[in-house]
């Protein structure tokens, strides 16, 4: 009878000790959509509440003046073709690592991963100089070729394991049936690996979407910038206009929640799978 | 099946295009900065060789880039007071089957898949000094005299900071630790209840043992994650006010981007590099032991 009670006071606690860390989560972001539909004075006046004058003044300021549209595109054109050339590229190299017959396998594998200990910082002036000698510094371009090789380590790490997994009698099935390695890899290896392949193409999206360093390195001119670079440019711009820089902010944010919400999953595997497996 | 399989060709049209640009893009710029540390440059004119005089200077002669060092130390204590024990006391809760464990998961890990500079600013509003809950909420519980401007006071601005690295990436450890708890056999956990051991003994001699070797990864994860934190800072502080807050990360930018002395950034560069293999190198010497089983 004691121990019941006593368990029942530990349950308390641990879901007290969950509910708040949910609330200081969750709060913040809740607190931007209230306040985003709010002005300047409203703000100041009662940063609680909701305001009685719904208005997305402010989310027509961030597009209009703050040019959050034109760095939205930037920023998903950069991340969609990471994305395709990093997922297509990694995993090819992937599957003739782990699958195919070849000397060299383990130590290019090995190559890669060593990859994955690398800061940028220490990539990044050598690349800044080697744009600009090839002519693409402040072009999109420059911020793909980066980021693409930047994504190698992790998603070779995470496909080779998936692969090395695959059975044998798929792929000799197909050769049996006359199959050429492209078609097999595209049409057969492809389509079973679907799971691992969305999970390493959306951390790729993410990491390239969420990064700040490199486009601001390499992106000069305004119309070219990226969401967390150009919220950086509004936020020296526009300094007394909170209002518009929240709705700017939840702009940036939305896309993330959205995919989080139906890819969780995926996105927790693939970012702890370098911890759990290594 | 074997003539197949170890074509040439299809090897090489496979591996070579990521190789490639592997190589070009990430290998060789890591030995081109070496180079690059080693003069003095603006990449613009040649410069001139220095050998290893920006490394020289940037420790005996550069308050900035020991400050910056020192909040990198800051920073790697905060993220491990945060991310050791408190993710280690989420993870063991939602271990022992809660009701809504995986929403809590969930919610958890939100944090860190969002953009650091969207984080930042939301920060930077919470610590605003007219409007931002920081102060309200102090208010609110009597201890009003402690509201001040906290990003602005250079004594308060770093702490400020890690307290939004700790926020961030606690759901990320808790989830990787958890994933080490769950492959831990249930039947040792059945065998002693039965013995009548409790849930604190349960914890340290069984899951503490047997997630050790996550534990480790774990806690090389969080030093090098702390030392390439760059976005936060980026936008909640600049380094500022007056180099206050400066990481290696944002120094390295300052340098080599505001000040243009590329090859002393560089060096910063190189150092954070060596950091983050030394401290894989230490966890590994340090946590050196035989794998634990039962």
């Amino acid at each position: 009878m004691k121990t019941k009670s006593i368990d029942r006071i530990f349950l308390v606690l641990k879901y007290l000790v969950l509910c708040s860390f949910t609330a200081l989560c969750l709060y913040p972001i809740l607190w931007l959509v209230i306040n985003s539909f709010k002005t300047n004075q409203e703000l100041f006046a009662d940063p609680w509440g909701l305001s009685p004058n719904f208005s997305v003044r402010n989310y027509i300021d961030a597009f209009v003046e703050g040019n959050i549209g034109t760095y939205f595109f930037n920023s998903a054109f950069i991340a969609v073709c990471v994305l395709a050339v990093g997922v297509t590229l990694s995993s090819m190299a992937s599957y003739a690592i782990s699958r195919m017959k070849w000397k060299l396998s383990k130590v290019t594998l090995n190559v890669f991963l060593l990859g994955m200990m690398v800061p940028t910082y220490a990539i990044v002036i050598p690349l800044f100089s080697t744009f600009n000698f090839l002519q693409i510094l402040n072009t999109h371009l420059a911020v793909i070729i980066a980021q693409v090789a930047g994504c190698f380590p992790m998603a070779i790490f995470i496909l080779t394991g998936f692969f090395s997994i695959i059975p044998k009698d798929i792929e000799e099935a197909a050769i049996m049936d006359g199959c050429g390695m492209l078609r097999m890899f595209f049409r057969i290896i492809m389509p079973i690996s679907k799971s691992s392949i969305v999970t390493v193409a959306v951390i790729t999206f993410l990491a390239t979407w969420n990064d700040l360093l490199l486009p601001q390195i390499f992106l000069s001119d305004q119309p070219k910038m990226t969401l967390p670079v150009g919220l950086m440019a509004c936020q020296g711009q526009y300094t007394t206009n909170f209002v518009g820089m929240i709705a700017a902010v939840l702009v940036t944010i939305i896309p993330t929640v959205i995919i989080y919400i139906f890819l969780h999953k995926n996105i927790m595997e693939g970012m702890v799978a370098g911890a759990v497996k290594g | 099946m074997n003539k197949v399989m170890g074509n040439k060709k299809y090897i090489a049209l496979f591996v070579l295009p990521a190789f490639l640009i592997y190589l070009c893009f990430l290998l060789v710029p890591i030995i081109y900065n070496i180079v690059i540390s080693m003069y003095s440059t603006n990449l613009m004119s040649p410069g001139t060789f220095v050998g290893f005089r920006n490394y020289v200077n940037l420790f005996t002669q550069d308050s900035t880039f020991v400050q910056a060092l020192g909040n990198n130390v800051l920073m790697v204590i905060g993220s491990l007071i945060a991310h050791m024990p408190l993710a280690l006391l989420f993870a063991n809760i939602l271990f022992n089957k809660i009701k809504g464990g995986s929403f809590f998961q969930t919610v958890f890990f939100l944090p860190c898949v969002i953009c650091g500079v969207a984080i930042g600013l939301m920060w930077t509003f919470m610590y605003n000094s007219q409007f931002g809950l920081v102060n309200k909420l102090l208010s609110l519980i009597g201890l009003g005299r402690f509201s001040q401007d906290w990003l602005a006071n250079p004594n308060t601005a770093i702490f400020a900071i890690i307290v939004v690295v700790m926020w961030q990436y606690v759901g990320y450890h808790m989830i990787i630790q958890l994933a080490a708890m769950k492959n831990i056999p249930r039947s040792l956990y059945e065998a002693a209840a039965i013995d009548g051991a409790s849930k604190w003994r349960q914890f340290c001699s069984i899951t503490l043992p047997l997630i050790k070797n996550v534990l480790r990864i774990d806690a090389v994860l969080i030093i090098t994650g702390s030392l390439k934190y760059y976005d936060l800072i980026a936008v909640m502080t600049g380094g500022g006010p007056n180099h206050a807050t400066e990481l290696l990360s944002t120094y390295m930018y300052y340098q080599g981007f505001r000040t243009l002395k590329y090859g002393y950034s560089a060096a910063i560069g190189m150092i954070l590099l060596i950091l983050c293999v030394l401290s894989l190198v230490l966890s590994n010497m340090v946590f050196k032991s035989e794998d634990v089983q039962y």
